[in-house]
C-alpha cells in the first residue's frame, strides 16, 4: 500500500503505472474476448481496409479486425511476458539463494551452470529451446524463462551473500531460530525491492524478446496474435497497409515504455542507492 | 593475478557445458543435414542412398560417438570441416567476425558519442524541461524493436529519397573503407538506437548518484566551479556503470544480431549461425556458438577488470 | 576527316592500353549483372541438389543432354538430337560436336555414360536416381552418339533427363570425386566464386556451345528479406531479382522504371489429406472437405489472387477446365450431408502444418481453409514449423492435414507417380492408392501418342479430384523483377533462369 502512493507520488511511476494499468485491461478485455469485433473473424470483402469508423486500426489481409487482434494481441503477449518472467525470478530466487546459502560447492555448481547459459547469445538460446520443443505459447514462456533465469540468480545471489555475511542473520541463528525460517523471513524481505525492480525490467525486456522470437516465426501461432506476430506478419505489407505495422509497432513502444517508468520509479522509491547496484 | 587464473580456468567448463547443450539440443531438433539439403525431395532416397549421405555428412555414428569425435579434434585445434561451405569451420567464422566485430564496435561508439553527453547534460539538468526531454527520447529509444527501426529506415530511404546503402556485396574495412562505412553505418545507428539510450540512462543516474555523494559535496563546498567538479570529480566515477553496461551490451552485440543482419543482408555471425541452424550444419552450428560463448566471457572478464581499474575502492573476487 | 578518325582510334587504344584493357570493340554486352535473391543454392553438385535455388544456380552452369522451352517443348542442349525406337524402350542421342566442358575437354559419350551411372548408383545419393530407374544399360558406340537400353517403355524420361538433375559432368571430375567442390560444367556461365548465403559470381564462358552470352558476367547478391530486395531494385543497385512473396511482388509494377515478369508455374499450392488418419479415411469427408474449401477466396487472400485455381494437372497442354472437377464450386450444404453421412455431423478437430515461410502463403492458406472449414465443424489446430521440421514431419506421413507446395514436373508420369502409383516412393506421405490411379499412370508412362496420352491423364485428373486425397488449390506465379534496360529475359513455367545467358543490359 505504502509502496503504491509512493508510485503515485512519483512523476514517471504515476506515468508508468498508468500505462501499464491501461494496458492490463486492454489484456483482460482482449483475453474475455470483450473487444470491438471478434478478432479472428475474417470479415473477407473488407480485407486491407483502411482505418475508419468500422475498424478503428484498418484490417488486416483477412479482413479481421486489427483493434480487436490488437487487444488480443497485448493479452497473449502480456501471459507470455507475465509468465516468463515469474518463472524465470522464481527459478532464479531459488537457485540464488541456494547458492548463497548451502556455500561454496553449491554455488560453484549453480553459477557455472548460469556462466554456461548466460554464455548463449540470448535470441540463440531461446532459438534452440523452441526449435527442440516446437513453436508455441509454452514454449515461448519456457525459452524466455530459461534466457532470464541467470539474471534473476545473480540479482538474488549477490544481496543474499552479503545479507548472509551480516550481523542479524548470525543475531537470529544464535537467538534460535530454524535455517529456513532465517531464509524466508531475513533474506526474502529484503530481497524484495531488488527483486520488484528486475521483475518490472525483465517484463519489458521479454515483450522484446517475444516480439523478435514472433518476427522470426518462432512464437505464437496463428489465427491467435501476439504484438509481435502482428509486426512479423506486417512486414511485407508495409506499404500496402502501413497501419498493419503502426499500430502494433506504437503499442509495443508504449507497452515496454510502462514497464521501463514503472521500474525506474520503483528503484528510486526503494532504494536511490540501489542503481548502481542494479546495473 | 590468481583471480585472474581462477577466472580463466573457470573457460573451459563452460565452454564444455555450452558444446555439450548446443550438441544435444541440435541434434533434438526433426530433421537432419540431409533433409536440408534434399527437403521432401529425400524421400525419394533409398535406404542405401540415405547411409551414403549420412556417412558423407558425418551423422552416420550415435551422437555420443560423433561428440567424442568432435572433441578429439576439438583438442587438436580442429573445429571440423562445414560441408555447406566445403571450408574449415573455423576459417568460416574467421571470415564473418571482423563485420561483426566492426558492427559491434561502431553501435558502441554512436551509443558512447551519443548517450553520455546526453546522460551528463540530463543530469546536470535533473527534473527540468530538458532532463524530461532526454529522458523521454532515452525511454522510446529503449522501447523501439531494431527491427521496425530497420524496417522503417530502409523503407523511408529507399521510397522516399531514392538512396540505400550499397546492400548486397559487402566491402571489408581492408578494402574500400568508404563504401564499407557507408554499408554498416545504417545497421549500427539500428543498433545503437537503443543501446545509446540504454547508455544515456545510466549515465544521468550514475551522474546523479555520483552528484549527491559526499565528496563531490565537499569538493563544491570547497569552491570547485561547477564544470570542474562535473567532469574532473564526477565523471570518472560515473563512469563505471556505463563500462559496465556497455561492455555487456558489446559482449552480446559480438554474439551477431541475427536480425539487423538479415534485413540489411549483413553477412555477419549472426546470421551465420542462424543459417547454419536452418540447414542443420551440425559442425559450424557447434563451431559459432563456441566462438560467441567464448568472446563472451572473455569481454565480461575485461568488463570486470575494467571495473577494478576504475574503482580502486572494489577488491577482486567479490562478484 | 580520315586522318581525324585515325587520331581518335589511336588515342582510345592508347587509352585501353594505359588501363591494362584489351581493344574489345565496345558494346552494350560489356556488361556484368546485378542480381539478388533471399534464398541460396545449398551445393554445387548438380546431381544431389533439389533446393530452388540451387537449381537455378546450377542450370547456368551445367546443362543436361535436353532442355523445355518456355512452352515446355523439349528442345536440344548437349543432344542436338534424339530418337525413341518404335517399342519405346530405346531412346539414342546425338550430341552436339561443339559441346566442351569449361576445362576446355568436349563434352563425349563417355561422360555422359559415367554421369547416369554416377547418378544409378546408390552411393551417391541422388534423388533424381528414382527418375531413372527404368535405364538397363548405356551403350556408346561413338564418341558422339549414347543409346540407352530401357526395361520398360518410358516416355517421361526423356521429360526427366531436361532436369538439371540430369546434368552432364566430366567423366574425369566422377574418376577424382571433385564434383560437388568443383562447378565444372558446359553451361553458359563459370563459377568464379561462391560465398554461400552471400555471393555468387559467375562470368561468361566464352567457349559455350550455344554461342556468346549477352552480359559478360553475373553478381548474385543474397538478400535474405524481399522488402530489401525491392529497395535495392529502387535504388538502381541490382538488375534482376527473384521474388516469392506476392505480396512484395504486386508492388513492382508500382515503380515506373521496374518490370515484373511472371509466369504460372507447375508448382501448386495444396492441402494435403492423410487418408490414412481417422476420419480422413472416410472418402466421404475428404469429400466434405474439398467441397467446403472457396479454392478462389484462398487465392484472393493469401496470394492477393496473383495465381489460378488448378486440379492435379498443372501442365497446361494438358490441364482441363478445373470448374469441370469435383466439387469445385465450393457447396457448403452438399459439405454438411457429405460429413452427416459418414456420422461426424458434429464436425471433428485436426492439425494442419505449414512449413514458415515455405511457401511465405503457406500460414496464410492455412488460416483462411481453417475458417472456411469451421464452417463444416472441421475445427483445425494450425501448427506452422521451421521447414527442415516440416519436411521431417512431412516425410514420415506424421501430419492430419499439410498446407504445403509442392513441385511440378513438365510431364505428369514424372510429377506424380512419387505419390499415385503402388510402387511410388512417397506412397506413405500420399497414404491414397487405388487400382485405378496405378493403371491410368502405367498406362500414361507407355502411351507415345500425345492425343491419347492427354485423354488418359484427364481421366486420372478427374478421379483423383472425386476421391479426394488432397484438396488442390492453386497454381501461383513465378517473379523475377527488372530494371526496364534489361532486356531479353524469357520467364518459364519451371522457374528457370536459363535465359539469362540471352539478357543484355541496354546503356
Amino acid at each position: 500500500m505504502r509502496t503504491l502512493r509512493a508510485i503515485f507520488a512519483h512523476t514517471s511511476g504515476r506515468i508508468g503505472g498508468f500505462i501499464v494499468g491501461l494496458y492490463l485491461l486492454l489484456a483482460v478485455l482482449g483475453l474475455l474476448g470483450l473487444t470491438p469485433h471478434d478478432p479472428l473473424m475474417q470479415y473477407r470483402i473488407d480485407r486491407l481496409h483502411a482505418p475508419s469508423g468500422t475498424y478503428w486500426m484498418g484490417t488486416d489481409l483477412f479482413g479481421r479486425d486489427v483493434a480487436s487482434r490488437l487487444m488480443m494481441g497485448i493479452g497473449q503477449s502480456f501471459i507470455v511476458a507475465f509468465f516468463s518472467v515469474a518463472f524465470a525470478a522464481l527459478a532464479g530466487t531459488v537457485l540464488g539463494l541456494a547458492a548463497a546459502w548451502f556455500g561454496r560447492r553449491w554455488d560453484g555448481i549453480v553459477m557455472r551452470i548460469m556462466d554456461v547459459l548466460l554464455a548463449f547469445p540470448a535470441i540463440l538460446l531461446a532459438l534452440l529451446i523452441v526449435a527442440v520443443a516446437g513453436p508455441g505459447t509454452s514454449t515461448s514462456i519456457v525459452a524466455i524463462a530459461i534466457v532470464y533465469t541467470p539474471i534473476f540468480t545473480r540479482v538474488v545471489r549477490g544481496p543474499a551473500l552479503s545479507l548472509k555475511a551480516r550481523e542479524f542473520v548470525d543475531a537470529a541463528r544464535t537467538f534460535g531460530s530454524s535455517s529456513s525460517y532465517i531464509l524466508t523471513r531475513h533474506l526474502l524481505l529484503n530481497l524484495v525491492a531488488p527483486l520488484t525492480v528486475q521483475v518490472t525490467l525483465a517484463l519489458a525486456w521479454a515483450l522484446l524478446t517475444e516480439a523478435g522470437l514472433s518476427f522470426l516465426g518462432l512464437g505464437k501461432q496463428p489465427p491467435a496474435a501476439s504484438l509481435g506476430l502482428m509486426l512479423s506478419d506486417s512486414r511485407n505489407l508495409m506499404e500496402t497497409a502501413p497501419w498493419l505495422m503502426i499500430f502494433p509497432g506504437i503499442a509495443i513502444m508504449i507497452s515496454i515504455l510502462g514497464f521501463n517508468l514503472l521500474g525506474d520509479a520503483l528503484r528510486d522509491i526503494f532504494d536511490p542507492k540501489m542503481r548502481r547496484a542494479i546495473a | 593475478m590468481t583471480y585472474l587464473l581462477r577466472r580463466l580456468a573457470v573457460f573451459p567448463l563452460v565452454l564444455i557445458g555450452v558444446s555439450i547443450v548446443v550438441f544435444v539440443a541440435i541434434r533434438m531438433v526433426p530433421g537432419d543435414s540431409i533433409t536440408a539439403m534434399l527437403g521432401t525431395e529425400a524421400g525419394l532416397l533409398t535406404p542405401q542412398q540415405r547411409d551414403a549421405l549420412a556417412a558423407y555428412f558425418g551423422i552416420d555414428q550415435p551422437w555420443f560417438v560423433q561428440y567424442g569425435r568432435w572433441l578429439l579434434g576439438l583438442v587438436q585445434g580442429n573445429l571440423g570441416i562445414s560441408p555447406t561451405y566445403g571450408k574449415p569451420v573455423l576459417d568460416v567464422i574467421l571470415e564473418r567476425f571482423p563485420l561483426t566485430l566492426e558492427l559491434a564496435l561502431l553501435s558502441m561508439m554512436i551509443a558512447l558519442v551519443v548517450g553520455m553527453p546526453a546522460g551528463v547534460f540530463a543530469a546536470t539538468r535533473n527534473e527540468r524541461l530538458s532532463d524530461l526531454g532526454v529522458r523521454i527520447a532515452a525511454m522510446i529509444g529503449q522501447s523501439t524493436p531494431n527491427f521496425v527501426l530497420a524496417l522503417l529506415i530502409i523503407y523511408t530511404l529507399s521510397a522516399g529519397f531514392g538512396v540505400l546503402p550499397a546492400m548486397g556485396e559487402f566491402s571489408p574495412l581492408w578494402q574500400d573503407p568508404l563504401r564499407n562505412l557507408g554499408q554498416l553505418i545504417l545497421p549500427a545507428i539500428t543498433l545503437g538506437f537503443a543501446f545509446a539510450a540504454s547508455v544515456t540512462r545510466i549515465s544521468r543516474s550514475a551522474m546523479l548518484d555520483v552528484l549527491s555523494d559526499d565528496y563531490v559535496r565537499t569538493a563544491r563546498s570547497k569552491g570547485a566551479s561547477a564544470r570542474s567538479v562535473i567532469w574532473r570529480h564526477a565523471l570518472p566515477n560515473a563512469l563505471i556503470p556505463v563500462v559496465t553496461l556497455s561492455g555487456i551490451e558489446f559482449g552480446y552485440l559480438l554474439g551477431g544480431a541475427v536480425i539487423v543482419e538479415q534485413i540489411y543482408a549483413l553477412p555477419g555471425i549472426g546470421r551465420l549461425v542462424l543459417d547454419a541452424i536452418l540447414q542443420r550444419d551440425y559442425a559450424l552450428v557447434q563451431g559459432c556458438v563456441l566462438f560467441i560463448a567464448f568472446n563472451f566471457m572473455i569481454v565480461n572478464l575485461l568488463v570486470d577488470l575494467a571495473y577494478v581499474a576504475l574503482d580502486p575502492r572494489i577488491r577482486l573476487g567479490e562478484r | 576527316m580520315v586522318q581525324h578518325l585515325t587520331r581518335k582510334l589511336l588515342s582510345g587504344m592508347t587509352l585501353a592500353a594505359m588501363l591494362g584493357i584489351a581493344a574489345v570493340p565496345l558494346q552494350a554486352s560489356a556488361a556484368t549483372l546485378h542480381m539478388a535473391w533471399s534464398q541460396d543454392a545449398t551445393g554445387l553438385d548438380p546431381h544431389k541438389q533439389t533446393a530452388f535455388s540451387s537449381l537455378r544456380l546450377l542450370e547456368l552452369i551445367y546443362e543436361p543432354l535436353v532442355r523445355v522451352d518456355a512452352n515446355l517443348q523439349i528442345v536440344p542442349a548437349i543432344a542436338e538430337s534424339w530418337q525413341f525406337s518404335a517399342d519405346g524402350k530405346e531412346l539414342s542421342f546425338k550430341l552436339n560436336p561443339k559441346a566442351k566442358f569449361q576445362n576446355g575437354a568436349a563434352v563425349t559419350s563417355a561422360d555422359v555414360k559415367a554421369s547416369f551411372e554416377r547418378i544409378l548408383d546408390e552411393k551417391t545419393g541422388a534423388a533424381a536416381r528414382a527418375n531413372f530407374l527404368s535405364i538397363a544399360s548405356i551403350d556408346t558406340p561413338d564418341p558422339a552418339t549414347v543409346v540407352f537400353h530401357l526395361s520398360q517403355p518410358d516416355v517421361p524420361i526423356l521429360t526427366a533427363m531436361s532436369d538439371v538433375n540430369a546434368a552432364i559432368v566430366p567423366a574425369s571430375e566422377i574418376t577424382a570425386g571433385s564434383v560437388g567442390t568443383k562447378a565444372v560444367g558446359s553451361g553458359p556461365f563459370k563459377l568464379d566464386k561462391w560465398d554461400p548465403n552471400a555471393k555468387e559470381v559467375l562470368s561468361a564462358n566464352r567457349d559455350w556451345a550455344g554461342g556468346a552470352t549477352g552480359v559478360d558476367g553475373i553478381e548474385i547478391s543474397v538478400l535474405p528479406d524481399e522488402t530489401a530486395i525491392l529497395a535495392a531494385l529502387r535504388t538502381k543497385q541490382i538488375d534482376f531479382a527473384l521474388l516469392n512473396d506476392p505480396l512484395v511482388a504486386t508492388l513492382v509494377p508500382k515503380e515506373a522504371s521496374l518490370q515484373l515478369n511472371r509466369v504460372p508455374v507447375l508448382a501448386y499450392h495444396v492441402l494435403q489429406l492423410n487418408p490414412s488418419r481417422k476420419p480422413m479415411t472416410e472418402l466421404k469427408v475428404r469429400q466434405a472437405i474439398s467441397c467446403a474449401i472457396d479454392r478462389q477466396e484462398v487465392l484472393d487472400t493469401a496470394s492477393l489472387g496473383e495465381g489460378k485455381v488448378t486440379g492435379p494437372l498443372t501442365i497446361p497442354s494438358l490441364a482441363t477446365d478445373p470448374s469441370q472437377l469435383f466439387c469445385y464450386k465450393r457447396d457448403v450444404e452438399k459439405a454438411k450431408k457429405l460429413m452427416a453421412e459418414a456420422g461426424f455431423a458434429d464436425g471433428f478437430s485436426a492439425t494442419v502444418i505449414g512449413a514458415t515461410g515455405e511457401p511465405p502463403t503457406a500460414a496464410a492458406e492455412a488460416q483462411v481453409i481453417q475458417s472456411q472449414l469451421a464452417e463444416i465443424g472441421v475445427k483445425l489446430d494450425i501448427k506452422m514449423m521451421e521447414l527442415n521440421v516440416y519436411v521431417d514431419a512431412w516425410l514420415k506421413g506424421d501430419f492430419d492435414m499439410a498446407v504445403a507446395l509442392n513441385g511440378g514436373r513438365a510431364d505428369p508420369y514424372t510429377m506424380y507417380n512419387r505419390y499415385w502409383t503402388k510402387s511410388g516412393n512417397l506412397q506413405k506421405v500420399a497414404n491414397y492408392i487405388d487400382d485405378t490411379l496405378d493403371s491410368q499412370m502405367q498406362q500414361g508412362r507407355a502411351e507415345t501418342d500425345p492425343a491419347k496420352r492427354k485423354a488418359i491423364f484427364a481421366e486420372f485428373e478427374k478421379h483423383l479430384a472425386e476421391v479426394s486425397p488432397w484438396i488442390w488449390l492453386y497454381t501461383s506465379y513465378s517473379y523475377t523483377a527488372q530494371q526496364k534496360n534489361v532486356a531479353g529475359f524469357v520467364p518459364t513455367p519451371t522457374g528457370t533462369l536459363f535465359s539469362l545467358s540471352k539478357v543484355t543490359i541496354q546503356q
